[in-house]
């Protein structure tokens, strides 16, 4: 074989600069990597190919599959890429008799341990283990193959279905659910192979605590675990002439459901969308983003009147830090694991769910439709906002406010169910009165964006002044960023009037002049949970006002209803699409959003914090703890 | 007052915590004693349990049903367990076993409908050379015979019903471990405090030992390498959760040298700089605990442990003991720590080693029973003496357990680099048909290389011999040890996991004929995978009875009569 001299490309593998080289030859090819890269970092950086199932980029590596397995000169037995760390030099071969033997073994055996059809799956064309036996050529099962199921599926979840019959023990809803999510849902039960991924005590999902994030979903390599899907139920909806059918749609969903449609991450579909959806049968399509304008106006004047309350009443009940309230996994890990801190929720609904009630109020009035003929779908990255509507308290406006939370993915499937070719169609806007909303709601999407959009509000009311003053474009730099849990400080140097809209609330700004507002905002719930014991412990955080809190890693652009895979790259092209298309925005402040300002003209007129948007825009919590029976 | 059966488990379990720490390493004790009085772990004990340390109820779940001798579920009073290793198996355990199920009216896996006795098969106990033998809930009954059994099952109804508790009944081990006996206690442990560490190392170095076990790790390089690991705890623990079947020698060890074992280890932390000890119990041997705990705190009354051993200010050291909970892959260092650890006894990945990161991720030696014991001899009588023993490669001398079909069972000290004939004569097993070198994970050696050396060179071991006469059936043996492996499998790695019981499958459609020669290559093709694939030494061993299989006694299974026609 010929040998070969590369160095690691700078950027692909972080080099720091105490760390030692090491010279490695991969299949004959020699190069340099900084010591402790894995052997499977450093064939991707010279573009050997190893398979892997249970690794993932996200997760702590396993070495339970073994599918990566290569050999190493001088070991005995093969070594998994994964997590093997080269701290001196070493000699690699991925392509020898017994590693492909190995690797068509490993293959087989999972084969001969999953039970279902290819083609009558969520995931066909989709699923890691489809690809390992494609590209291992696999093409008669050796060790046979299940012809009946051994579990019986598991449905009891209003989000998520486990079918265990095709799960191939590979952890990584495991490690998700504990590493990433912080959960301890999932675990593995028994040993040998009886092992199973299983939850406390075997019991339904339903019954146990989980808070449909939906993580595992994206992590699962075949089709074990999915959304439940609902498509068939809004199909009959939209079948139906009776029924007035409408649809709204996050940023998040719109960001991504492109890469189901052969687009690479980052490509937005908004307006495309918009069209396909119509030509589906929607009645009307409205953007999310302006019940996101109204979050920020109705949490924003909760804030100030908790700080106020806390500030100049001197009130020591005033529950702060104000958690935001908007992400359903991250409310129900509240109610389960810190039933004590439901105060600090936010009382906002996610925007999901005021638009739904103001749907089913405000439009149907305006339209003169019967609420009771409506059906309200959202579109979400999300498979807890299908629990979350079907929470009993969001029937606000005297029906369930949303009748569907649909997830991205199953939304890519009616749409290719329609023969929609989404990346070439048309585009065309959102229906009125729910149409050009503002570019902070559109940052919802992405971790720091809620907390980014409240500011701008925040700043601009309070000081009087444009946020332009104090940030560049309005881009609130130090709340962005992808570290799971951050702060940041803001320090209130001026004070103008009292916006009319506020002005029956407090009386003056005086007492917020030379407040420094602290926020923090954490993502992944593992990160939310190390933000609520530290202010538990009275660490930094607990010195913030206000925390912005999304239990998937990365944001809403990083749901557990979103396409799959997802990584911290996938992840990184949505948050830029969805920022590219803030800035885009000609209105880009929820308070300036003239549709939400005609609401409360038209519809909340005892305005933010009022007795009416208390009634449709506010919600409360079920303290549900850790104990099940 | 009126309290639920949920508050009453709270109050156990706050009473349990106050003498144990809330951190996870008290999980597996914690389960053990709440068992004790209750029986099993209840749904609301185990949330509970985990709410006091902090972690989720589901990886309480997880554990508890990854331990065989953690209860879930309510089982009966008495919960027998019959051990089904090979020497077992060979000795009648079948028929003790007909008589339980006959006996008690129920089978193996259930309990009887008055709650009185639970049946179950268990992996070897380390009573190979009284076999076969069984496990009345902590007790132990060797040499069963279908009369015995019976009385057994009578005296436990009968004492049950007096109040009185059920006592074991084992007779003598035959053994000859002279260089042990002749040892003078503590002899180690005075010198060695007069050497440096580094020379304390270079004499285990020096001596050539290597770990007993069965991985046969140099111990100097590892006191050493943990001696050179940074850190500012360390541990030292003690590997004895003798889990091999056919395998007893390390219980004839603590049962008659426990104090050289002790030694050792405190040798041990006097040379890395370690203050804490554990010896890692199989629950198997919790008839063992009350003497070694005896003689724990004889030890600590002499001044041989605590605080300022031998009164050399800041020398401290002590020792507790970690029962096991009954998880053979917790043999393997790595499972152990985790185990240790209240986890799942799932081995790591590897580097890091122990002696690096191993138990709280702080620099940790763990050593076989017997290494340790050695490691006394040696710095007692000089690397040289024991280096004059043995081969090149493997220097010394080793305890052998040697069962099955021979004159004279029992734990054997022998040099290394006898070969199997030797031994043979030595324990009266002439005319065997193959000889199991060290246990189930070791080499099946058929008779025409009986000639073959007992040492690293060649079949290097771990210390269990099992002998099979001319006629038994090696597709029996195959079936009973991959039964056994893929019960005590952890189960993460999928070689091990699924390719063990396509093995066994594959063992009995050959029983039933039914096994095609190509498949049976298929076979052989995936046995070598899962030795080059799995994580531990428990997959990497597991399929060798199937190549040894294959490779000697390939007439046995070509040309036999089809079971069923």
């Amino acid at each position: 074989m010929p040998s070969e001299t590369c160095i690691a490309e700078a950027g692909t593998v972080t080099v720091e600069p105490d760390v030692q080289m090491v010279t490695a030859t991969i299949d004959g090819i020699a190069l340099e990597v900084p010591s402790g890269t894995t052997i499977l970092e450093a064939a991707r950086t010279i573009g050997v190919h190893i398979p892997t199932l249970c690794h993932h980029e996200d997760l702590r590596p396993a070495g339970v599959c073994r599918i990566c397995v290569v050999g190493v000169e001088g070991m005995r037995t093969l070594q998994t890429a994964c997590t093997t760390p080269i701290t001196q030099p070493i000699t690699v071969s991925t392509n020898t008799k017994a590693v492909r033997t190995a690797r068509r073994h490993i293959v087989d055996l999972m084969l001969a341990n999953h039970y279902g059809d290819c083609y009558a799956c969520k995931r066909n064309n989709n699923c890691e283990l489809q690809a390992l036996a494609k590209e291992y050529g696999v093409d008669f099962f050796r060790f046979g193959h299940p012809t009946e199921p051994k579990y019986p599926i598991d449905r009891t979840s209003s989000a998520i279905v486990r079918d265990m019959n095709k799960c191939v023990l590979c952890r990584r809803c495991v490690r998700t659910c504990n590493e990433v999510q912080g959960v301890g849902c999932l675990t593995v039960k028994d040993r040998s192979a009886r092992s199973q991924v299983a939850t406390f005590g075997d019991k339904p999902l339903s019954s146990v605590v989980c808070i449909n994030c939906g993580q595992c979903i994206n992590r699962c390599p075949t089709g074990a675990l999915s959304e439940l899907d609902q498509t068939d139920e809004v199909w009959a909806m939209l079948d139906d002439p009776t029924k007035h059918v409408v649809i709204q749609t996050a940023p998040s969903p719109r960001a991504a459901i492109g890469e189901c449609f052969g687009q690479p991450a980052g490509t937005s579909m908004t307006y495309q969308l918009n069209t396909a959806l119509k030509r589906m049968g929607f009645d009307a399509v409205f953007d999310t983003n302006h019940s996101a304008d109204l979050t920020i106006l109705e949490e924003g004047t909760e804030l100030i009147l908790r700080l106020h309350s806390a500030l100049v009443k001197r009130d020591n009940a005033v529950a702060l830090p104000q958690f935001t309230s908007c992400s359903p996994g991250w409310v129900k890990y509240v109610e389960h694991f810190y039933p004590e801190m439901i105060p600090n929720l936010s009382t906002a609904k996610s925007p999901q769910q005021m638009l739904g009630a103001l749907l089913k109020t405000y439009y149907a009035e305006k339209n003169g439709i019967d609420p009771k003929d409506m059906v309200v779908v959202a579109l979400m990255p999300c498979t807890a906002k299908k629990f979350e509507c079907n929470r009993p308290e969001m029937c606000d406006s005297g029906f369930k406010d949303v009748d569907f939370g649909l997830t991205t993915r199953e939304m890519a499937k009616m749409i290719s169910e329609s023969g929609i070719d989404l990346p070439n169609i048309p585009k065309s806007d959102f229906e009125m009165p729910f149409q050009d909303a503002s570019g902070a709601g559109q940052i919802f999407g992405a971790t720091g964006g809620v907390m980014e959009a409240a500011l701008r509000t925040v700043i601009e009311m309070v000081t009087g002044q444009k946020v332009e003053k104090f940030f560049d474009r309005a881009n609130i730099v130090p709340v962005r960023g992808i570290e799971g849990a951050r702060m940041a400080e803001i320090t209130i140097t001026e004070v103008g009037p009292v916006p009319e809209i506020l002005k029956h609330l407090v009386p003056d700004w005086e007492w917020l002049r030379g407040v420094t507002l602290k926020v923090g905002i954490a993502h992944g719930t593992v990160n939310a949970r190390r933000v609520v014991e530290d202010i538990k412990a009275g660490g930094p955080f607990s010195e913030c006002h206000f925390i912005e809190f999304m239990a998937c890693p990365g944001g809403c652009l990083g749901g557990g209803g979103q396409p799959i895979p997802t990584n911290a790259e996938i992840r990184a092209k949505r948050a830029k699409a969805i920022y590219d298309l803030d800035e885009a925005y000609a209105v880009r402040k929820s308070h300036e959003n003239p549709i939400v300002l005609q609401l409360y003209r038209e519809f909340l007129t005892d305005g933010p914090c009022g007795h009416q948007s208390h009634h449709l825009l506010h919600t409360s919590y079920t303290p549900r703890g850790k104990f099940i029976s | 007052m009126l309290m639920t059966g949920q508050d009453q488990e709270q109050v156990i379990i706050n009473e349990l915590f106050k003498s144990h720490s809330r951190q996870r390493s008290a999980l597996i004790p914690i389960l053990q004693a709440l068992q004790v009085g209750h029986g099993y772990i209840s749904e609301f004990a185990m949330q509970y349990i985990a709410d006091c340390l902090n972690i989720h109820a589901a990886e309480v779940y997880g554990l508890a049903t990854f331990y065989h001798f953690v209860n879930t579920r309510p089982k009966g009073k008495f919960i027998i367990r019959l051990s089904r290793d090979m020497s077992s198996m060979m000795k009648g355990a079948k028929v003790v076993a007909r008589q339980l199920e006959n006996d008690l009216g129920i089978r193996f896996g259930e309990t009887t409908p008055d709650g009185m006795f639970t049946l179950e098969w268990t992996s070897c106990i380390g009573m190979n050379y009284q076999a076969p033998a069984m496990m009345v809930n902590n007790e132990v009954f060797s040499n069963l015979t279908a009369p015995r059994v019976h009385r057994i099952i009578e005296d436990c109804r009968q004492e049950f019903s007096s109040h009185r508790p059920t006592v074991g009944n084992v007779s003598e081990t035959y053994s000859n471990t002279t260089t042990y006996s002749s040892y003078k206690v503590n002899a180690a442990l005075t010198k060695a405090v007069t050497m440096t560490p580094a020379a304390v190392i270079a004499e285990l170095t020096a001596s050539g030992l290597r770990g007993r076990g069965g991985a046969g790790f140099p111990t100097g390089m590892k006191w050493g390498l943990a001696a050179a690991a940074k850190g500012d705890r360390k541990y030292i623990v003690c590997n004895a959760d003798e889990g091999e079947p056919g395998t007893f020698k390390d219980r004839i060890i603590l049962g008659k040298h426990a104090d050289m074992v002790f030694e050792a280890m405190t040798v041990a932390a006097y040379v890395v700089g370690s203050r804490e000890g554990i010896v890692y119990l199989r629950y198997e041997y919790s008839h063992l605990r009350p003497h070694l705990d005896s003689v724990l705190t004889a030890r600590r009354q002499a001044n041989l442990l605590g605080d300022g051993i031998l009164g050399r200010p800041g020398f401290d050291f002590d020792i507790r003991i970690h029962m096991g909970a009954g998880a053979y892959v917790c043999g393997e260092e790595t499972a152990l720590i985790e185990s240790l650890e209240g986890r799942r006894g799932e081995p790591r990945n590897r580097p890091p080693y122990p002696a690096e990161r191993g138990f709280n991720n702080c620099p940790t030696v763990v050593n076989n029973v017997e290494t340790l014991a050695s490691a006394c001899c040696i710095l007692d009588r000089g690397a040289k003496w024991f280096a004059s023993m043995g081969t090149d490669r493997s220097k010394g001398f080793k305890l052998f357990s040697v069962s099955g079909d021979c004159s004279h069972p029992g734990v054997y000290e022998l040099p290394w680099g006898i070969t199997v004939d030797q031994l043979l004569d030595t324990v009266g097993g002439k005319g065997a048909k193959a000889v199991q070198v060290g246990g189930y994970t070791g080499q099946l050696v058929p008779a025409r290389q009986f000639d073959r050396k007992i040492a690293y060179e060649d079949l290097g071991i771990g210390g269990s011999i099992i002998i099979y006469g001319q006629d038994r059936d090696m597709l029996q043996v195959a079936e009973n040890y991959l039964e056994f492996f893929i019960e005590e499998s952890c189960g993460q790695c999928t070689p091990c996991r699924d390719g063990n019981v396509k093995l066994l499958e594959g063992v009995r459609l050959l029983q039933s004929g039914k096994c095609s020669n190509r498949y049976l290559n298929d076979l052989v093709s995936l046995s070598e995978t899962i030795q080059l694939t799995s994580k531990c030494g428990l997959g990497q061993a597991s399929p060798n009875v199937v190549v040894a299989l294959n490779t000697h006694f390939k007439e046995e299974i070509l040309a036999r009569p089809v079971l069923g026609n």
